[in-house]
């Protein structure tokens, strides 16, 4: 599940052309994307997740610690998802309800995506449009840096943050996020370096516009489609990394979950009668994923339309 | 004490016949006499020096032998030693070896002890478990490992290649019953000497056990098989022992469903369908470990779990017949005492908190914490530290949600082992959860732990407590000593005790000859026939 | 092309080292050390421990001593928690299992993502392209951990077909579950990304050209489509290979094939700082290597690269 780079590349290409139509590409792009089901499909997908981890709490009848002792320890026969006693989605070992705590690890999962992918995103777009706008040496030694720095087992070094700074939220946020910033670093460089010698932007620097000025002011705007692709393809990407650090045991703290947590402990014990403590977590995690897909796909082939 | 000293008086007068595995009248002997376990993880070493771990142990188990084995109820019964004599002050203790082969045929020597000892204690050795050596009392073995003596100045002698004498630093009462851990085991020294490190490895090891290294492929399996050259070979049924490596005790079960294991541990939980759907199969015995909460009370540590009341309150509220019932579910005992109610010779003192209902005791908790002055305006926040585990996991979950009631809130920080470990190590945690193994079957294995100079990582330290450990070193009876001392435990909880383990197994039907009533679980491979089905 | 692949290997050389003194640097200040454990050792012996294994050392010492040891002797030192055994041994051992699954899988999924991902768009919209679609759909976030026990449950304890786990490099049963977990979620992603690429070929002038020439329809697909449709599946590989040196983590862990994704995990976790860093040095120098492969077959397959 990696990011397709050539079709990242061609968007790039696409979004610093010139506008030769004098027609807003985004309005062209809304109105492809309105009619490209799967990618609508995908934005409902994740709008009803988002509700749910919103709303979901609300609707719960259980919070996400408390132990149901009139069920614990017989979970397979007492634990069931049922209505009556209020665990719509069963409860897990302990006898904690599982809705409860699915609502809360959709709602740590989506935060742990967004946020990373966030921090992936604002670290690669500043660089690379750094790297590209200064040039000469600095641009160099940058872009040295993020060769080196792509031969680095990433999740091996993620492993030895989590192991050695302890697990805490901001830790993972920073660890996922700094997995992936190199890719966008690279492809925004590029095309800072075609946006760097258009009139607008000569116009700007002969008017004496500071370098960071331009580069925050006219350079980062135009890669906004790339940048919004690119987002939107990642987190699910550090939505499964998450899960698998959480497999590892070295995601967040109990009482609070994610899907990762959530779906490993299922998995352990479905072969004792308690399917849907894998079940559940599992739909939500698989539906999510496809929903970002899906519109990441659609978003992209909005902006970028190949003739087909 | 008493049963000690039985076995000792029947070792000094040592004729017993070796007892010969048979079946059972009415059993047939399998024709593969295989017997194929589960190993949670790899076996790290099969250096008797450097091995630290049980699964080690058991390993070594098979493939040396030491001066003593254990029986099926874990009671002392010789190895290589034939006899054994003690002299009046307890210093001095003498054994005499059979005539015994090593694996290659080489006759083992009371040499070969003295070197396998001094290799332990030789700090170019940098044994993990050097420790054990001073543990057993044996004379200059602390001032060896501190590099102020040679290792030949250990209190270790072979007489002549049948007598080994052993000195020790003072009265010993459960130094017999150190004498079956791996530590203790003979080592080949020409074997040792040619190969240096890599001697352990299949080809190269030499051993004095029942078995023979056959294969070890690093955390895949480990196979072991008959060795002719054992003194009691014609008694040994079993052919081939495999260990076999599964990370995940989940997964072990489905293959110990599939035929693949003979036996597996059952995963927390699962103890009750088991048992009722493979009631021959699913077995529960008593494990010689105590799991506890440890309480910081050093300097380091809040200043709340200073005060008694707080303590006493948290143990009570801690809701032990939940924990063992309905989520560890798998015959495990509540814990208000901190040695293993199996222990041999040891009497739990009637704890008041052992018969209150859980009423009650939340109920006291809440006035002792109201005395103390917490309570819902003044809410006590503690964090309780557990490694990561599923099983520990759920426990911590549990305990915070028992406490929850009283007006406790707990956060919980799950580290990984080696974190966890120098936290407490350094009195960096409020609570932390510990377990404690025993070493032999004797009560000081864990009382100890409390000593002022124990391992005692809450860094409790009572006058009175360290007196009575004092003296039961020297005492006839040391029954009430070990009372008394879990009296001012059950008082003053430097640790709120939570419950006393079992082994919790799946065990093929057809595999006889594992022990059933030996708390520290050691089992010998020699001991073990298949049946036909 | 040549110097291309010369600097690219020159840049290796400072990124092992950067990498060596990060991830020691990370080990070393993280709490606890290879010999904390349970029963606190006593000062004396722990001061044994260390001075045998160096390392009561300066830390630059350390370092040094253990970058030294790599380049004049190969030799990637003692391991702390097995210590029968030296690091070299454990990367001998454990390394050539990883590789053979690791391959294997590797292969799979290429070959059968691709032949999927191309049949699927030779058939757009037929039976054979919603079967595909819909099996990579979901195999693609199915995480490996979820696939691993069902795996077992299934193929042997339910139909009694493979051995549940273990390893041996004369027994091919032992390595097909631990190829199928690994291999299928990429899979499925190379069948998609094959797929759409296929689909954007096809649709191309050239395709139409030979079409109309009348060529016939199998010459075009393996003549002129598979060629410029791999191009994407080629630049998805290095990735790939890296997160499945990454993944095999769970392989080890269910199956028991005693490789060194979970002998780098325990390693991290017991601070067992020889083999960590022999790991994260191998898997580093694989990277690197696997990168330049990639860009390389990239470069051959398109020739309006050039380097």
């Amino acid at each position: 599940m990696v990011i397709e780079h050539d079709k990242m590349r061609s968007l790039a290409a696409r979004m610093t052309q010139p506008e030769v139509r004098g027609r807003s590409p985004w309005a062209d792009a809304r109105r492809r994307f309105l009619r490209n089901k799967a990618a609508m499909t995908g934005l409902v997908i994740l709008l009803l997740v988002a509700l749910f981890a919103i709303f979901g709490g609300q609707i719960a009848v259980w919070s996400n610690e408390e132990l149901d002792f009139s069920v614990m320890g017989q979970v397979a026969t007492m634990g069931q998802p049922s209505l009556e006693n209020g665990h719509y989605f069963g409860t897990d070992d302990l006898g904690r309800d599982l809705f409860a705590r699915t609502v809360q690890g959709t709602q740590i999962s989506l935060l742990v995506g967004i946020v990373g992918a966030g921090i992936a995103v604002i670290v690669g777009t500043l660089y690379g449009a750094v790297a590209g706008y200064v040039g000469g040496r600095t641009d160099q030694i940058m872009m040295r840096t993020v060769d080196i720095l792509m031969s680095i087992p990433y999740m091996f070094v993620l492993i030895l943050l989590l192991v050695m700074f302890g697990r805490s939220m901001t830790m993972l946020f920073l660890g996922i996020g700094l997995i992936s910033w190199l890719d966008m670093a690279r492809i925004v460089r590029g095309q800072t370096l075609s946006l760097k010698n258009r009139e607008f932007i000569e116009a700007a620097r002969a008017t004496g516009v500071s370098t960071w000025r331009i580069i925050i002011r006219h350079i980062v705007p135009n890669l906004l489609g790339v940048v919004a692709v690119y987002a939107t393809l990642l987190v699910p990407l550090m939505i499964l990394t998450e899960s698998f650090i959480s497999f590892l045991g070295l995601g967040v703290q109990e009482p609070l979950t994610s899907w990762g947590a959530l779906i490993s402990e299922g998995a352990g014990t479905m072969s004792y009668g308690t399917l849907w403590q894998l079940a559940f977590p599992l739909f939500f995690f698989v539906i999510t994923l496809f929903g970002f897909f899906f519109v990441g796909d659609g978003l992209r082939d909005a902006l970028d339309p190949k003739d087909r | 004490m008493s049963k000690l000293f039985t076995t000792t008086a029947l070792l000094a007068a040592l004729a017993l016949p070796a007892q010969a595995v048979q079946p059972a009248p009415g059993e047939t002997l399998a024709d593969s006499q295989t017997y194929t376990y589960w190993l949670l993880d790899a076996i790290k070493t099969l250096d008797p020096a450097k091995n630290t771990d049980v699964e080690g142990s058991d390993v070594l188990r098979q493939l040396f032998e030491g001066l003593m084995n254990e029986d099926a109820t874990g009671a002392m019964i010789p190895g290589v030693a034939e006899s054994h004599t003690e002299s009046e002050d307890g210093l001095t203790h003498t054994f005499t070896l059979r005539e015994a082969k090593w694996s290659n045929g080489d006759p083992v020597t009371a040499q070969d002890f003295a070197y396998a000892w001094q290799r332990v204690v030789n700090p170019e050795t940098a044994s993990e478990y050097a420790w054990f050596l001073e543990l057993m009392n044996i004379q200059n073995a602390t001032q060896i490992i501190a590099g102020e003596m040679t290792p030949d100045q250990l209190g270790v002698r072979a007489v002549d290649d049948k007598t080994l004498e052993v000195t020790l630093t003072t009265r010993t009462p459960y130094f017999l019953k150190t004498l079956s851990h791996a530590t203790t085991f003979p080592v080949p020294q020409k074997v040792v000497e040619q190969h240096g490190d890599a001697w352990t490895q299949p080809g190269n090891l030499v051993g004095n056990g029942a078995f023979m290294l056959e294969s070890h492929n690093l955390g895949v399996d480990i196979t072991l098989v008959k060795n002719p050259n054992y003194w009691d070979a014609d008694n040994v049924v079993m052919e081939t022992v495999r260990g076999v490596t599964v990370n995940d005790n989940n997964i072990g079960l489905t293959r110990y469903l599939a035929g693949e294991l003979d036996r597996v541990q059952i995963p927390a939980g699962q103890y009750p369908r088991l048992s009722q759907e493979y009631p021959d199969q699913a077995v529960s015995i008593p494990y010689a470990c105590s799991y506890a909460y440890v309480f910081n009370v050093s300097d380091k540590g809040p200043e709340a779990l200073k005060d008694v009341r707080v303590r006493q309150a948290l143990s009570l509220g801690l809701n032990r017949d939940i924990i063992v019932n309905q989520v560890l579910q798998g015959g495990q005992k509540p814990a208000y005492s901190w040695t293993h109610w199996a222990i041999e010779g040891f009497q739990a003192p009637d704890a008041e908190i052992a018969t209150m209902t859980q009423e009650e005791r939340t109920e006291k908790a809440r006035a002792l914490l109201t005395e103390a002055g917490y309570g819902p305006d003044n809410p006590l926040s503690l964090s309780l530290q557990y490694n990561t585990d599923e099983n520990h996991k759920k426990l911590a979950i549990a305990a915070q949600q028992f406490w929850k009631p009283l007006g406790v809130n707990i956060t919980l920080n799950n580290v990984e082992w080696k974190v966890h470990t120098d936290r407490m190590q350094n009195q960096d945690f409020d609570m932390a959860r510990y377990a404690w193994c025993a070493d032999y079957n004797e009560a000081t294995t864990f009382l100890d732990w409390f000593r002022t100079d124990g391992y005692n990582s809450g860094k409790w330290s009572n006058a009175e407590y360290d007196k009575l450990m004092a003296d039961s070193k020297t005492a006839e009876d040391t029954a009430p000593l070990y009372k008394q001392a879990e009296e001012i435990l059950a008082e003053e909880v430097p640790a709120a005790f939570v419950y006393h383990y079992s082994k919790v197994d799946m065990i093929n039907p057809t595999i006889k000859g594992l022990p059933t009533q030996n708390v520290t679980n050691a089992w010998y491979a020699k001991d073990l026939y298949r049946v036909a089905e | 092309m040549f110097a291309f692949i010369l600097r690219r290997l020159a840049v290796a050389v400072p990124t092992l080292l950067l990498l060596i003194v990060l991830s020691f640097l990370l080990m070393h200040l993280a709490p606890g050390g290879p010999f904390t454990q349970e029963r606190a050792l006593p000062p004396q012996v722990l001061a044994n421990l260390n001075a045998k294994y160096g390392l009561d050392d300066p830390l630059w010492r350390q370092i040094w001593n253990y970058v030294y040891g790599i380049v004049v002797h190969f030799d990637f030192g003692p391991s702390f928690v097995y210590p029968d055994r030296t690091v070299n041994q454990l990367i001998a051992d454990g390394f050539p299992v990883t590789l053979t699954y690791g391959t294997l899988a590797f292969l799979a999924a290429v070959l059968v993502g691709v032949t999927l991902g191309t049949l699927a768009a030779i058939r757009q919209n037929g039976w054979l392209d919603y079967l595909a679609v819909g099996i990579s759909i979901g195999a693609q976030v199915l995480p490996n951990f979820v696939m691993a026990p069902l795996l077992v449950l299934v193929l042997t304890l339910w139909l009694g077909w493979l051995p549940g786990g273990g390893w041996s490099f004369s027994d091919p049963s032992f390595w097909i579950m631990p190829v199928i977990a690994l291999s299928t979620s990429y899979m499925a992603s190379i069948a998609r990304i094959t797929r759409s690429s296929m689909l954007e070929v096809l649709g191309s002038n050239h395709i139409r050209t030979a079409r109309a020439k009348g060529m016939p329809e199998r010459r075009v697909i393996l003549r002129h489509a598979l060629r410029p449709a791999m191009l994407p599946v080629v630049s998805y590989l290095g990735p790939v290979f890296v997160s499945m040196i990454t993944g095999s983590v769970v392989i080890d862990i269910y199956f028991s094939t005693g490789g060194i994704g979970k002998a780098f995990v325990d390693s991290a976790l017991n601070r067992d700082y020889a083999v960590m860093m022999g790991v994260t040095i191998l898997v580093g120098a694989l990277t690197i290597l696997f990168n330049l492969v990639v860009d390389i077959l990239y470069a051959w397959i398109d020739p309006k690269i050039r380097y």
